[in-house]
């Protein structure tokens, strides 16, 4: 039993599939998420695959802030991703608001709305930063128990 | 004993259908059709448990047997004549005043009434039509009796017209008995008439214009078919000298004098069984109530076609005819495919798969080795219970939710859900292994092999086939996201025929190596497959029957299992790009307005749409069956 | 006896782990065509055991029920392949789990899931009767449709059947779901297509999904394998030069939609299938 919970373990660590939501970014940070998957970064090389489902998905990414009309798409996509799930908040907007926290429609960073596990600052934050915060993730994703 | 059965069998049904017609109290034709049901499925279980037979019955109340058939095949075709005037069909009229004056002359002053032959001949493959007649034919008979009462409910009419529907319903299985047992083939063409205009009736039965159009349309396509069997009749006579149906197979093509008449018979048994270019009479029936186009479809009337093809088939073994057949039954088989892959009216689906499988029993009956022969009676078999449940069922839902299109059907499985669960059953044992008709689509493939042009209109027909049955299983199924489903009522009437088809569908496919070595092995000249073990071998293939079954009913049932387990699973919502409501069939539109998502399956409509391709398809099944009497004058 | 018994186990138990191997190396290829270092070749593994411990969680039951005879299928029919059994047999136990996934698919009101149903179910459409083609043109050179038959041959079947060869690989594509006839699901259009038909199958169901894919693979590839059977190294090498074709094809060609795969495979493959078949016939 042991041995498949270690293998459960380990197997989640390599194999994190990540769902990016542009949460109302700029699209600067988004820029940044792709360009993790180009050549140079290749994330593909740790097992990270950026699927488009949250079915599907281990890692939720959320860039830019969130406010009154997408909060809810947000908690959909966080509910409809199964246990065990870790959510990962990128850039000054995804933490608190960044540039638009005082924009009369913005909440705020994405730990207003659902738990973030996660913060990757910088605006908007490098691949590298991107990559380390995923495998800063990882850790806690694969201590998270069984769904 | 004999004679009882044959009478209970053949002649039964029509004094239930007089009793039908003359009685008009509802409750009393329940308990006739009822009865009538009882009694000629046992007596045809009691029939095949007698096993073959030949045999001639003593003159009705002293009258010979031939003036019978005479007077009731002027009787009818003079009916039939009074319905061309009626609706002035000039076609008709020529046609059928045709095979009046032939037919006289042929009776009076041709054939010799002193020859000596049993007018009853039964081998297997005749038992196991007369079973497939009597049992799924009452079946359907005992559904449409709640039917009709909510199909006239709907309709409000004054006066009932059901005690000519049910007279006309069991007079067609009371028929097809007859043609399938006689042995004079005299006698064969007065029930192959009888089922005309039968259907005819059947068809008219609403009696509004598409109604009566299509009816017409049927009537004079099956009096071609009478036409064309009434000459093949005769034409065999004058070189045989003979109407004793065993003599005249017996006799072969003798070098080719007698494949005309025997091309004229396949002619007639085409167009009996609605393969191209007359499949539009077939397709009209569909405006008639559901047990008649079950009845037409499953069991009787388009069976007929196959069964003479069957029957005759060791008389043109070997011959071009023989291939033409083949040809021509494959070229149905294609068309029919591709026509039912673009529509979503589901009778229209069920009708064309229909006639494609009794292309594909043409193409067996055609290729016509022992192989061949054997996947076209499994196919009668197991397609006569298959299709009769999924008509019913089709039927059924007609009523409930007014209309028979698969889009509406979508997510019936919340509302109906025991008629979905047996429809897609009856979906499943029509194109899956290890179900009957897969086993006999095998059969065929392999027997095909060797004619490329047969091969390839199967093998491309056969994906269409499960195309469109997939499509439709899947969107029966297609049902809200965790919900709770309430199983919907079905009256006893209604719920017995199902069940025992659908029981019936899967047990016999259980059977099916016992079926195969019991009831077809004896028709055939030679074994075609070696059975051990539940696996059927010869030298071109082995198909693992039982191992391959055993294995799929255990991965059935651990799915079910799996199932049922997913019970504590956490319910989610289908994706909607997170912008589900809390109603999670539909998403957050503008205005914050809920808008209910839909989608709708693939038709295909640009590629085998249009109309053109009927044109072109008819021009081409025309032409080989222009080549299939043509080639062999 | 033995021999079929140890057939069976290496269709049951083999057979996926070297599916999923070749999975990996698959992804392990692709990334060096794309000059990317790529994933270990172990990655599907990990992937199908992570999605084992995962929660479960589905939209309807039929999504849970179609999974498990999917994969039930699968594995019978590889091991058929393996007891040398009927080719058509064996498409026709394979089809019963690919149909089975649509039916699981089309079962969910998603939208994603039924455009990929049905699109998939286009591609059953495209590329069965090229299978069942090639395997009537197995059975005008051999005789017979079991596999054992074929394994007595002398001559390599390539040689008579060049052209079903290729048109096998057509449907070969279309099974694998390699681009340009990946529209259906695919391992790489995560973003327009979601998942195709496989997006509501999730968590442990979507692993056994994976997995009764593996058990395909290796199907494909042992039907390849069949026309150079008469060496292994004839095996090792029309398997290998194929399945880097198919990877090849699959990294230089964009996706394409239905109608167009409908439209040019059946008369290409059919085509070259129906010529081949002639050509055997009038020797
Ligand atoms: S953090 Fe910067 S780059 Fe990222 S979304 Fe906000 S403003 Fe754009």
């Amino acid at each position: 039993m042991d041995i498949l919970k270690k293998l459960t373990r380990k197997s989640r660590i390599k194999s994190p599939w990540l769902l990016h939501f542009d949460c109302g970014s700029c699209n600067g940070c988004d820029i940044e998420v792709l360009a993790c998957l180009t050549p140079v970064y290749d994330i593909e090389r740790f097992g990270i695959i950026n699927v488009g489902n949250p079915k599907h998905a281990d890692l939720l990414l959320v860039t830019g802030t969130v406010n009154h009309r997408n909060k809810k798409v947000l908690v959909n996509l966080a509910e409809q991703m199964p246990e065990p799930k870790i959510v990962v908040a990128l850039g000054s907007c995804g933490l608190s608001g960044g540039v638009f926290r005082e924009a009369y429609n913005v909440i705020g960073g994405v730990d207003k709305i659902i738990p973030v596990d996660v913060y990757v600052p910088g605006c908007p934050p490098k691949p590298e930063a991107i990559i380390d915060g995923v495998v800063t993730g990882l850790e806690k994703f694969s201590k998270k128990k069984d769904g | 004993m004999l004679n009882t059965i044959l009478f209970v069998l053949i002649l039964g049904p029509f004094i239930a259908g007089a009793l039908c017609f003359i009685i008009r109290s509802g409750h009393v034709r329940s308990f006739i059709v009822l009865a009538m049901g009882c009694l000629i499925a046992t007596a045809s279980i009691i029939l095949f448990i007698k096993g073959p037979f030949s045999h001639t019955p003593p003159p009705l109340l002293g009258i010979p047997t031939h003036f019978l058939v005479l007077w009731g095949d002027d009787l009818l075709l003079f009916v039939m004549l009074y319905f061309a005037f009626k609706h002035g069909h000039l076609f008709t009229k020529i046609l059928i005043i045709f095979q009046i004056v032939c037919l006289d002359y042929f009776e009076l002053f041709m054939v010799d009434h002193t020859e000596n032959f049993p007018l009853f001949f039964a081998d297997n493959l005749s038992l196991i039509m007369v079973l497939i007649i009597s049992i799924v034919g009452s079946l359907i008979c005992v559904f449409a009796i709640p039917y009709m009462n909510k199909h006239e409910e709907h309709q409000g009419l004054k006066k009932s017209r059901q005690p000519k529907f049910f007279a006309f319903l069991v007079v067609i299985i009371g028929a097809m008995n007859g043609l399938v047992l006689s042995n004079n083939i005299i006698f064969m063409y007065m029930f192959f008439e009888i089922t005309t205009l039968g259907s005819f009736m059947l068809i008219s039965h609403d009696q509004n214009e598409t109604a009566i159009n299509n009816a017409v349309r049927a009537l004079w396509m099956n009096c071609v078919a009478g036409a064309a069997f009434i000459i093949a009749m005769i034409w065999a006579y004058v070189i045989q000298g003979t109407v004793d149906a065993q003599k005249l197979i017996q006799a072969g093509h003798m070098g080719g004098i007698m494949l005309t008449p025997l091309a004229l018979l396949c002619f007639a048994a085409m167009v009996k069984a609605a393969q191209i270019p007359f499949q539009s009479w077939l397709l009209g029936a569909m405006v008639a109530p559901t047990p008649t186009s079950a009845l037409l479809h499953s069991s009787t009337m388009v069976k007929a076609g196959v069964y003479i093809a069957l029957r005759f088939a060791p008389g043109y073994a070997g011959t071009f005819l023989s291939q033409s057949l083949a040809v021509s039954g494959a070229f149905a088989f294609l068309a029919t495919s591709a026509m039912a892959i673009r529509e979503s009216n589901g009778k229209k689906v069920l009708a064309y798969s229909t006639i494609g499988n009794l292309g594909l029993i043409f193409a067996c009956a055609g290729i016509n080795t022992p192989e061949a022969i054997t996947a076209g009676i499994l196919l009668i078999i197991f397609h006569a219970f298959s299709k009769a449940l999924l008509f019913l069922c089709v039927g059924d839902i007609e009523q409930h939710i007014g209309s028979r299109d698969i889009e509406v059907m979508r997510g019936l499985y919340a509302r109906m859900p025991r008629t979905t669960l047996i429809a897609v059953l009856g979906i499943v044992t029509m194109m899956l292994p290890p179900f009957g008709v897969l086993l006999s689509k095998w059969m065929a493939i392999e027997a095909a092999s060797k004619h490329l042009f047969v091969i390839l209109p199967l093998a491309v027909g056969s994906a269409m086939m499960v195309v469109y049955w997939a499509r439709w299983a899947g969107i029966l199924l297609s049902a809200p996201h965790g919900l709770k489903v309430e199983p919907e009522k079905q009256g006893l009437l209604t719920r017995f025929p199902l069940l025992v088809l659908v029981w019936g569908a899967v047990v016999l496919s259980l059977c099916a190596p016992l079926v195969y070595s019991k009831l077809v092995v004896p028709i055939l000249s030679a074994p075609s497959f070696s059975i051990r073990a539940g696996i059927f071998e010869n030298p071109t293939g082995t198909f693992l029957f039982y191992p391959v079954m055993l294995i799929l009913a255990l991965g059935f049932i651990y799915a079910v299992y799996a199932a049922k387990k997913a019970r504590k699973a956490r319910l989610s919502g289908p994706y909607l790009c997170g912008a589900q409501t809390t109603d999670p069939e539909s998403f957050e539109g503008p205005m914050k307005k809920p808008v209910a998502v839909l989608s709708g399956a693939i038709y295909f409509e640009s590629i085998f749409g249009n109309q053109k391709l009927t044109v072109w398809v008819n021009i081409f099944g025309g032409m080989l069956l222009a080549l299939l009497v043509g080639g062999s004058l | 006896m033995i021999k079929g018994i140890i057939m069976v186990f290496i269709g049951v138990f083999v057979a996926p782990l070297l599916g999923g191997l070749i999975a990996g190396v698959d992804r392990r290829l692709t990334a060096w065509f794309q000059s990317r270092y790529g994933p270990p070749v172990w990655q599907p593994f990990f992937d199908v055991i992570k999605l084992f411990g995962k929660e479960r969680m589905v939209v309807n039951r039929w999504l849970v029920f179609c999974a498990h005879v999917y994969i039930t299928a699968a594995m019978l029919s590889v091991v058929l392949f393996f007891l040398q059994s009927d080719l058509l047999l064996i498409l026709f136990v394979q089809a019963v789990g690919a149909i089975f996934l649509v039916i699981g698919a089309l079962s969910t009101t998603s939208p994603y899931s039924q455009l990929g149903a049905n699109r998939e179910l286009i591609q059953i459409l495209t590329y069965e009767p090229l299978i069942i083609l090639a395997f009537v043109g197995i059975y005008l050179v051999t005789g017979s449709f079991r596999i054992s038959e074929i394994l007595v041959q002398t001559k390599p079947l390539l040689v008579s059947l060049p052209l079903l060869y290729i048109a096998l690989c057509y449907a070969l594509t279309i099974k694998l779901r390699k681009s340009p006839f990946d529209f259906s699901t695919s391992h790489h259009a995560h973003q327009e297509l979601v998942k195709g038909f496989l997006t509501e199958y999730s968590g442990p169901y979507l692993a056994l999904v994976e997995i009764g894919h593996w058990y395909e693979v290796v199907l494909i590839l042992g039907l390849c394998s069949l026309f150079w059977a008469t060496s292994w190294i004839g095996i090792i090498a029309l398997v290998g030069v194929t399945y880097f074709c198919e990877i090849l094809i699959d990294n230089v060609t964009a996706r394409l939609t239905w109608r167009w795969m409908l439209g040019y495979v059946w008369p290409m493959g059919l085509a070259m299938g129906f010529v081949n078949l002639i050509w055997l016939h009038g020797r």
